[in-house]
């Protein structure tokens, strides 16, 4: 799904983000992001969303060489993908269920066709019943939780998150990684970034673990059910 | 879901339009104190040029017919008798083909007696000493039209029996110079204040993108083309542009007809010469459609200068870096 070779990010402030990266993330496989702030877990999930190109090397996307779309397309790259942020990223002046939504609307679906399917991803996460509600009448764990139907609404082979937890307490983190999980066992790729170990090694999923912008350990799945990661 | 027929993209499309006609529009209504000083502002500005162009329009409306340019009046000797006056009034019509009409020294006086209220004081004349004179008008359709008048009068002025020629109607050429003048002081006030237009709809639509930024940048990394972020902000140019072009022709009605009264004195002056219009219906229709899309092309300005931070490089262009 993900294929990156040898990639490097360099900024035009001479910043090296990410340097000579490569790895291969399967169809149907979920895997944590990790490292230190500043190691580019999310100039590498950038990168994937198209909002930034690299410097060097190639990337591969569901099948898209992304060095040869072109500027217009990169929207269209996007549709493609759920991307979740820590901050929700939510438009705080409508309702939940315009939030989730938005993918659709862009899409060009049908008012009724963007109600069903906004309502099953709001059950799916559990907000079924706070579609009317504005971003800033639900907690934090329910607003990343909207930013997650949003993703996943438009039903996208891969979800990208960056830090989903950053601002959650322990339980609702884990009950956010169960639900990534979830949508895991339902084909759907996951690339989640992540610093929260504790958390990561629970789960028992690939990790991939960036220091200074180089992928410094890339760690299966059993790995670290054995208690590598 | 990318997987749509043409139809129903296009329909996605038309869906997407209407959305952003009539949520620009309910925005606008929302933000009513800052939309109002916006329109004031647009409507002044298109009104000024409006308001010149229909005074230039009235103006050409007024008694302006050109063979009137071109009309003498030949005085005779006070010598010259009707057998003259007759012999070089045929050689003019002849020559020149234009018409003339005789006025003989009594029926002068009898107008002059008539139009100066002297007609007791007629007594007091013990001749007339008015000569003969032909009034001269050239041929419909002769063009230059004062150029022609020029050659009549110099033909009449190099005649023996003529004492004086005279070109009627020299006033109105020159006020038709200043009318053509005026015209294009107009469309040159139209152009200025239609870039004044698009200025103040880009910055208007600047300020609010500004306000936006935030839901801008959802939109962007959640997939949304450059066209449908640009799609509400074209809108609401457009709708600032309208209602801008509206309060313009609202403002000019108003002012048509507190000058009305003024104009109507002025009119009996000039004998009904003239006549005082409005654009009309399908001035009012240009008017509006002019407005929509001055006000559509500040949007646009405005929204693309933002948009561009938002572009990923192309790839052949970071190669060739």
């Amino acid at each position: 799904m993900i294929t990156f070779e040898h990639v490097s990010k360099r900024y035009a402030n001479g910043v090296s983000a990410l340097r000579d990266v490569s790895f291969d993330l399967g169809r149907g496989e979920m895997a944590f992001l990790t490292g230190h702030s500043g190691a580019g877990k999310s100039t590498l999930l950038r990168l994937v969303l198209l909002l930034e190109r690299a410097t060097a090397g190639r990337i591969r996307v569901n099948g898209h060489d992304l060095d040869r779309v072109p500027s217009r397309r990169a929207p269209r790259t996007r549709q493609a993908i759920g991307m979740i942020f820590q901050d929700h990223r939510l438009l705080p002046d409508k309702p939940v269920f315009d939030n989730v939504a938005l993918p659709l609307m862009i899409a060009g679906l049908g008012y009724r066709e963007i109600g069903r399917r906004v309502r099953a991803a709001l059950d799916q996460v559990g907000l079924l019943h706070r579609e009317d509600a504005l971003p800033d009448e639900i907690s934090g764990g329910e607003q990343q939780r909207v930013g997650i139907a949003r993703a996943i609404v438009s039903m996208p082979p891969l979800l990208l998150a960056d830090e989903p937890t950053g601002n959650l307490d322990p339980d609702l983190s884990q009950e956010l990684f169960n639900l990534f999980a979830q949508l895991n066992g339902q084909g759907t790729t996951v690339l989640i970034a992540s610093h929260d170990l504790a958390l990561i090694r629970s789960m028992g999923r690939r990790v991939l673990v960036l220091a200074d912008g180089r992928l410094v350990d890339d760690i299966a799945a059993e790995e670290v059910g054995r208690g590598k990661a | 879901m990318s997987m749509l027929t043409p139809k129903q993209k296009f329909r996605a499309w038309g869906r997407r339009q209407l959305y952003s006609l009539f949520s620009s529009l309910g925005s606008l209504v929302q933000h009513w104190t800052g939309t109002l000083m916006t329109v004031l502002v647009l409507g002044i500005a298109m009104a000024l040029p409006l308001g010149l162009a229909v005074v230039m329009k009235n103006l050409h409306g007024m008694d302006f017919r050109q063979e009137d340019w071109g009309s003498l009046s030949v005085f005779l000797q006070p010598a010259a008798d009707e057998t003259e006056a007759r012999a070089l009034a045929a050689a003019a019509e002849e020559r020149f083909r234009v018409s003339v009409v005789l006025i003989s020294p009594e029926q002068g006086m009898a107008e002059f007696l008539e139009r100066s209220g002297l007609r007791e004081a007629a007594d007091l004349f013990e001749t007339n000493p008015l000569p003969w004179v032909l009034l001269v008008t050239p041929p419909s359709g002769a063009t230059p039209v004062d150029q022609m008048a020029a050659a009549v009068a110099d033909w009449f002025g190099g005649q023996g029996a003529v004492e004086a020629v005279q070109l009627d109607h020299k006033w109105m050429q020159r006020l038709a110079g200043w009318v053509a003048l005026g015209d294009a002081f107009v469309r040159l006030l139209s152009a200025v204040l239609s870039i004044a237009v698009v200025l103040v709809v880009a910055n208007t639509i600047r300020l609010d993108v500004a306000n936006r930024a935030g839901e801008i940048k959802v939109l962007n990394m959640v997939g949304a083309p450059n066209g449908y972020i640009r799609q509400p902000f074209l809108y609401s140019g457009f709708w600032y542009g309208l209602m801008g072009a509206a309060l313009a022709l609202l403002l000019l009605a108003v002012a048509l007809a507190y000058l009305q009264s003024p104009v109507e004195r002025l009119q009996d002056a000039y004998g009904n010469a003239i006549r005082l219009q409005g654009p009309g219906v399908s001035g009012a229709a240009v008017v509006l459609v002019a407005g929509g899309l001055l006000g559509l092309a500040g949007a646009w300005w405005s929204v693309q200068r933002y948009l561009r931070q938002f572009r990923v490089e192309d790839p052949v262009r970071r190669k060739s870096s």
